[in-house]
């Protein structure tokens, strides 16, 4: 692939990604209608339509949004950091179609047959059919699509990291075995261990040889890849018990599988989004984006490597903080839980010390929105990372666990504010270098403005009503009693945020038009009339 | 106060620091700097590692995680309390079994006595459910999850105040989930 049809690739992601977050807006803005007990059109009364709206809108916003921005992102990145070309162009348009159907599959399921067992997936209650009556017909495809998601994930992850670690004087592909060896040498620094155990005291590791960028990209896809194979385990499960629902007399036995050791199994793989995705990837586009744009190093590098080394390490144990109200879960790992947790406080604490520190030296800084944006995912990440810390201990999680808390000042404070601006700042800084044009900075300015207020009032409202005992996952049937003014405000705060978006959505048809965004899934021939094209023919 | 109130007010403190950090960097970081020793922005040595104010920072840190790994595992939070501390011999254990989305309690109201300890036992016998003790007002006395069979859930507990209180499940165990509400489920008397 030449760098044109790299930024092609990187845009048809971001684009795709974009219209996933708009239906995920969609669906939360009618969920949040729906908890405040206001008549959502297209919801009803039904708690079970409500509650598979619930199911799927994670997967769409997780993985139909904030994956596919992080691949087109990488996508065009990681080559142009590197000076080399990805691995396989076949691979990365198979990640893009499987992730698009597999969303889409559960999205569908969830729509049309209600099937509603959550994200949590909680054991047995995806397959108890007669207990909580699923459609038979609904578990296979749901399982499908998880498998269709993570499969793209996994051709992504191995995409990526056979691109940053097979040399680029190779003579012929060294296979996957090659590649796996070299990531576990680099990710986890066991080359240098390893000379340690020798005695060699000068020997230069490894991972040094790589930008901080890519370092932070390859640690954060261990994680990621440890969550897919976790996560597509779980849709094999789901396929599996599924197929054997449709075949007369075949029904498996839900009983086979230990509720509590999957739950284990299920928080360790899926809190390694929280580690890979949201934090470590955040942490590397920082590390690239704003010494990038101040045009100097990024403070204490050295550090930061180690830094990301200790991230990864960490993220393998604080699967417990999920755990926490689970009695029968022995205690000892419940305090590992907390105390490992905490460690995220050190790690998160010295990423954004590092960077803030390469702004602070680079003073008079000219924020660009860009680096706004950075600026203010950290305070999104101060925020909810804080309602994190408080919320993942032993003792207090007795009084929070599944409340609104933990749905709204920590995960949609982190994602919106923290995880959802660090992609803002990474479209923003990448899209002169994509399409040559130059979008609004006061639109822009707009955007961060509605966005981070709004996510604030959401995020509050709801975590505020987490404390007066307000339930996440939970419909008031009989009314909201003394949480409704929370929730009305959670409300007013999902609306700004809308409107952030859709101020966004302006920025961009404003600068290239609609013909310029939709004309990128259009064959060559077709696209050479429409705008990006020719801004993307210029800017070569 | 309740515990979560005192949080909340822990939390806001803190947020309400963090922002006026972030608007004072942005306003700060925009006028030009004094000559510092870190100019470069990076040490003149890579292999020497910290600079002395990121290190300052990181023991900031680690007594952070400290204190507040000390001070939440403490007896100073009822729950660490029952559940670590002093594990005060139950002079009642409630069972309650659960199935179909239905409390199968074994009173109506279960009678508990003010400032003993109870242990509440709560079985499953189909999906996960979430057993929560709530006051009238709405706030949560405690909660815990309800795995299924083969296991049991257990929970010590010292109510510190009479009065009626209603039992949810907390926990999403199905569309059905919001119907598992128990008024006036536990009376608990001097």
């Amino acid at each position: 692939m030449n760098e044109d049809e790299r930024k092609l690739l990187s845009l048809r992601f971001v684009v795709v990604s974009l219209i996933f977050l708009g239906l995920g807006g969609i669906e939360g803005i009618l969920m949040r209608s729906r908890i405040a007990n206001l008549d959502a059109p297209l919801l009803g009364s039904d708690p079970q339509h409500f509650y598979s709206m619930l199911t799927a809108h994670p997967f769409v916003t997780i993985y139909g949004f904030a994956y596919m921005a992080v691949m087109g992102a990488f996508y065009y990145l990681v080559p142009y950091v590197l000076g080399k070309d990805f691995y396989s162009k076949k691979v990365a348009y198979a990640s893009f179609w499987l992730i698009i159907i597999g969303v889409m599959t559960i999205w569908t399921t969830s729509f049309l047959t209600h099937y509603a067992p959550l994200y949590t997936l909680y054991w047995p209650l995806p397959v108890a059919i007669s207990t909580a009556g699923w459609n038979p017909a609904s578990i296979l495809p749901f399982g499908v699509g998880m498998i269709l998601i993570f499969s793209a994930v996994l051709a992504f992850f191995f995409n990526m990291f056979a691109t940053i670690f097979i040399p680029l004087q190779a003579k012929t592909k060294p296979g996957a075995g090659f590649v796996a060896k070299e990531l576990m040498i680099t990710a986890f620094s066991l080359d240098k261990l390893r000379a340690k155990l020798r005695g060699i005291p000068s020997y230069v590791s490894k991972v040094m040889n790589f930008p901080v960028f890519v370092v932070g990209v390859f640690r954060g896809c261990v994680d990621t890849t440890i969550n897919a194979l976790i996560m597509g385990g779980v849709g094999v499960l789901l396929s599996v018990y599924g197929t054997s629902f449709l075949i007369p007399n075949m029904a498996l036995n839900p009983g086979l599988i230990d509720p509590l050791v999957y739950k284990n199994f299920f928080w360790w793989g899926l809190d390694m989004i929280a580690d890979g995705n949201v934090l470590m990837f955040t942490a590397a586009t920082w590390y690239l984006i704003v010494p990038l744009l101040l045009n100097r190093s990024l403070y204490g590098e050295n550090v930061v490597r180690s830094v990301i080394l200790a991230d990864l390490v960490v993220s393998l144990g604080v699967w417990g903080h999920h755990m926490m109200a689970d009695t029968p879960q022995p205690t000892g790992l419940l305090i590992e839980g907390q105390i490992v947790t905490w460690g995220e406080l050190v790690t998160m604490g010295l990423t954004i010390f590092a960077v803030l520190m390469t702004m602070w030296l680079a003073r008079p800084v000219k924020y660009s929105a860009p680096l706004k944006y950075v600026l203010i995912s950290i305070m999104g990440y101060g925020i909810g990372g804080t309602a994190g810390i408080i919320q993942a201990n032993y003792a207090v999680n007795r009084y929070f666990h599944n409340t609104q808390w933990i749905v709204g000042i920590h995960a949609h404070v982190q994602l919106l504010i923290g995880l959802g601006l660090t992609i803002f700042a990474a479209i923003y800084a990448l899209f002169p270098m994509l399409t040559g044009k130059q979008l609004s900075e006061k639109l822009a300015d707009v955007q961060l403005v509605l966005w981070t207020v709004g996510g604030l009032v959401m995020g509050l409202g709801m975590g505020l009503a987490g404390v007066a005992g307000m339930l996440r996952r939970m419909l008031y049937l009989t009314g909201l009693g003394v949480y409704q003014p929370y929730m009305d405000a959670a409300l007013v705060g999902s609306l700004l945020v809308a409107s952030g978006y859709l101020v966004f959505l302006v920025n961009i048809i404003r600068t290239v038009g609609v013909r310029g965004i939709f004309g990128i899934f259009f064959p060559p021939r077709q696209r050479a009339e429409v705008a990006v094209p020719v801004v993307l023919s210029e800017a070569a | 106060m309740l515990v979560q109130y005192v949080f909340e007010i822990v939390y806001l403190t803190l947020i309400g620091v963090i922002i006026c950090f972030i608007l004072g960097f942005y306003i700060l970081s925009r006028r030009p700097s004094k000559p510092t020793k870190l100019k470069g922005g990076i040490s003149p040595h890579p292999s020497h590692g910290m600079e002395k104010s990121e290190r300052n920072w990181l023991y900031f840190l680690l007594a952070i995680v400290l204190i507040g790994n000390l001070v939440t595992l403490a007896p100073l939070i009822p729950s660490a309390t029952y559940g670590m501390w002093n594990q005060a011999a139950p002079v009642e254990i409630i069972t309650i079994q659960v199935e179909n989305y239905h409390f199968i309690m074994p009173a109506q109201p279960i009678e508990v006595p003010l400032g003993k300890a109870v242990k509440f036992v709560v079985i499953s016998h189909d999906v996960t459910y979430g057993f929560g003790v709530f006051r009238k007002d709405g706030t949560m006395v405690f909660q815990m999850q309800v795995v299924p069979q083969p296991y049991s859930n257990s929970l010590v507990w010292i109510f510190d105040q009479a009065g009626m209180y209603d039992v949810r499940s907390t926990e999403y165990s199905g569309p059905l989930n919001p119907t598992m509400f128990v008024p006036n489920a536990i009376q608990v008397e001097v």
